[in-house]
């Protein structure tokens, strides 16, 4: 019964609102003077709040949730990964190649079966392309299959 | 008498045969979002604001396609908890005391087919409060200068935790994340450039459909990975429907008390649908006492949640519609579709926007009609699509986010964005920060900043404007019980809802 994920996110949000505070002294005073409101009120009001916030989370933290170890930790940072790959090669891959693999990894990674995730990869990808491509003519990257 | 010719108007413009196949096709799809596990209705209707959005819908028929998928929803989420025991969300948990042992004896059909109709009554009871309710608290809110509009926003936050919120000060910290996030960009009032690193993507702000879309759908596809719940659940019978008319007649007062306390619990701030669920199955409870058989599936244990938690539902509409301050996540995420067609949620909606006000009320008793109608005779379908395994599920729905978020600005930036906001989302979510105020104070941020500034300038800068007025001093008041309420009772309500869920005989 540690407390230690709170107080991490305290410190953590702690600097932050310092930074942001700090960010929003440095702006220059904007051209007709501050009447009213300036560009920097609202930031540094924020800054305070999340300075208060911040620090209830040091003093009074709750207890720690259960964080992924070993195996699940891994399957996390893989499906990130994929995701950020996805992102990357939608546009030189093409949206069909591109789903077809990430769909199929991910849902693969999840337990099912290779041959059933890589077909449900295809057989979604074709779908959701031909309907936004055709029916809504709305058009997604070809990629590699250009006269596709 | 006002109010029944813009009702009119109103159907005149939700009947026409586009607007009318937009409501079925979210009735249709809301009921699935409901009904499927790792889809709750705010991540659902998230995902499908982009769409809305690149199919250029005209805003009144964006508007009902994106309220049938949220009165949908509020109809699925009964079907897991009575044939499975687990509520597909969280307002539906209460649903399982009764439901499942009722499945349990066999009479699974009858359960569904009773909840569908307490659901329907409990949303006409929500959506009729609504029309009555909307007009008088519009033309009420007229009076808001910004000084009261700043101290709503606050009381929005403040309350939205809910009574039940387990943490005030972490609904305080993830509101302030969400509005800071909501200054990134260029000031509008001084053109300051703020946060934006010099990152030209970053000059506009961050668009906030694509964090939302981050927060919900990318961070529960982490969470399923983690959780390794890939698997599917076993097939489900349902059995022949067996329900008289007799049965429906006799629990007509209980969808009326449902009902009604439902609708109640929805537009008062920090209690919500959950809270509603939870009142009107007690009330009933107490109201029959002996005579009931609660627990062992008594069919009135199965009608009180469900007409609770759909007249909440519309309920909630009420502060959105009229002062643009919602108090669920659901309706934050339908703000933020009105936000992004540039409609300014508030009083005003009522005269400049009357035709999508009202379009919408209209769509929602359509809706709930329609709803009724799928979800007797096709109640088949949904029940075999329960069976889904995740493992297929969300990765195609994180595919569907993607394609949504590309297809608003053809640009992969903003799919990396999208996706450092579902890490974080995730880590967020973990350490038991909420995102709904993130989102909030995304969607609010600006506007409380602009009406921050409006009150200094009308006052020449005297800071005590903020709380001069008796309503303002009203709202700060209130404000202020939302946060410390909840440490005070919210322990006991929870220990309450939770005991409740443990003296069924079925969780074990």
């Amino acid at each position: 019964m540690t407390a230690m994920g709170d107080r991490i996110l305290g410190l953590c949000l702690l600097v932050l609102a310092f930074a942001y505070g700090w960010v929003a002294q440095q702006w220059p005073e904007p051209f007709g003077g501050s009447e009213g409101l300036g560009p920097e009120t609202f930031p540094t009001i924020l800054a305070t709040v999340l300075v208060v916030g911040s620090l209830y989370l040091m003093i009074k933290p709750d207890t720690d949730a259960q964080w992924p170890v070993g195996k699940s930790a891994l399957e996390l940072v893989i499906s990130i990964i994929v995701l950020v790959i996805y992102a990357l090669l939608m546009e030189p891959l093409g949206f069909i190649i591109a789903t077809t693999l990430a769909v199929g990894t991910l849902s693969w990674r999840m337990g099912a079966p290779p041959k059933g995730a890589f077909v449900t990869g295809l057989v979604s990808a074709v779908v959701v392309f031909g309907l936004f491509n055709y029916g809504l003519s709305l058009s997604l990257p070809n990629g590699l299959l250009g006269g596709f | 008498m006002e109010t029944i010719g813009f009702l009119m108007d109103g159907f005149a413009v939700a009947l026409t045969p586009y607007n009318l196949m937009f409501a079925l096709f979210g009735a249709f799809v809301g009921t699935l979002i409901g009904c499927l596990p790792g889809l709750g209705p705010a991540n659902g209707v998230a995902i499908l604001i982009p769409l809305a959005f690149t199919l250029g819908l005209p805003p009144e028929t964006a508007m009902i396609l994106l309220t049938s998928v949220y009165a949908g929803a509020m109809y699925g989420g009964r079907i897991s908890s009575i044939l499975l025991n687990i509520p597909g969300d969280e307002p539906a948990m209460m649903t399982c005391l009764d439901g499942y042992p009722m499945a349990q004896n066999g009479r699974a059909a009858d359960a569904l087919a009773i909840s569908a109709i307490a659901s329907f009554a409990g949303s006409l009871i929500g959506t009729v409060g609504l029309i009555m309710l909307a007009p008088v608290l519009a033309r009420f809110a007229l009076t808001f200068g910004p000084a009261e509009y700043f101290a709503l926003f606050l009381l929005a936050f403040a309350t939205l935790g809910g009574i039940t919120g387990k943490n005030p000060m972490k609904t305080v910290i993830a509101a302030v994340l969400g509005i800071m996030i909501s200054t990134v960009g260029i000031d509008i009032s001084t053109g300051t450039q703020r946060y934006t690193g010099g990152v030209l993507e970053l000059y506009e702000g961050i668009d906030f459909i694509l964090a939302i879309v981050g927060l919900f759908a990318i961070s529960e596809l982490l969470f399923f990975v983690e959780a390794r719940m890939g698997k599917g659940r076993s097939k489900v019978k349902v059995g022949k429907l067996t329900l008289t008319f007799k049965e429906i007649v006799s629990t007509i007062p209980t969808q009326l008390r449902g009902g009604v306390l439902g609708f109640i619990a929805g537009v008062l701030p920090g209690a919500g649908a959950s809270l509603g669920s939870f009142i009107s199955y007690t009330l009933e409870k107490t109201v029959l006492g002996k005579k009931g058989r609660f627990g062992e599936g008594d069919i009135r244990g199965v009608v009180a949640p469900e007409a609770g938690n759909n007249g909440a539902a519309s309920g909630a509409l009420v502060p959105m519609l009229t002062l643009g301050v919602p108090g669920s996540g659901t309706t934050a995420v339908l703000l933020a579709m009105l936000i992004s067609l540039n409609i300014t949620p508030g009083p005003l909606m009522f005269t400049q926007h009357a035709d999508i006000v009202w379009g919408v009320i209209a769509a929602l008793l359509i809706g709930n009609v329609l709803l009724l109608v799928l979800n007797i005779p096709m109640i088949g379908v949904f029940v075999r699509l329960l069976s889904v395994p995740p493992m297929y599920l969300l990765p195609i729905v994180t595919m569907v986010a993607f394609v949504g978020i590309y297809s608003i600005s053809h640009s992969t930036f903003d799919l990396y964005f999208m996706i450092v906001f579902g890490v974080g989302g995730y880590i967020l979510r973990k350490l038991e920060i909420p995102m709904v105020p993130i989102i909030l104070g995304l969607l609010l941020g600006p506007e409380m900043e602009k009406n921050l500034g409006h009150a200094l300038i009308l006052s020449d800068g005297d800071w005590t404007t903020l709380w001069s007025s008796p309503l303002a001093i009203g709202l700060w008041l209130v404000a202020g019980l939302g946060l410390v309420l909840p440490t005070l009772v919210g322990p006991i309500l929870r220990r309450r809802m939770h005991s409740a869920m443990k003296e069924g005989p079925v969780s074990d």
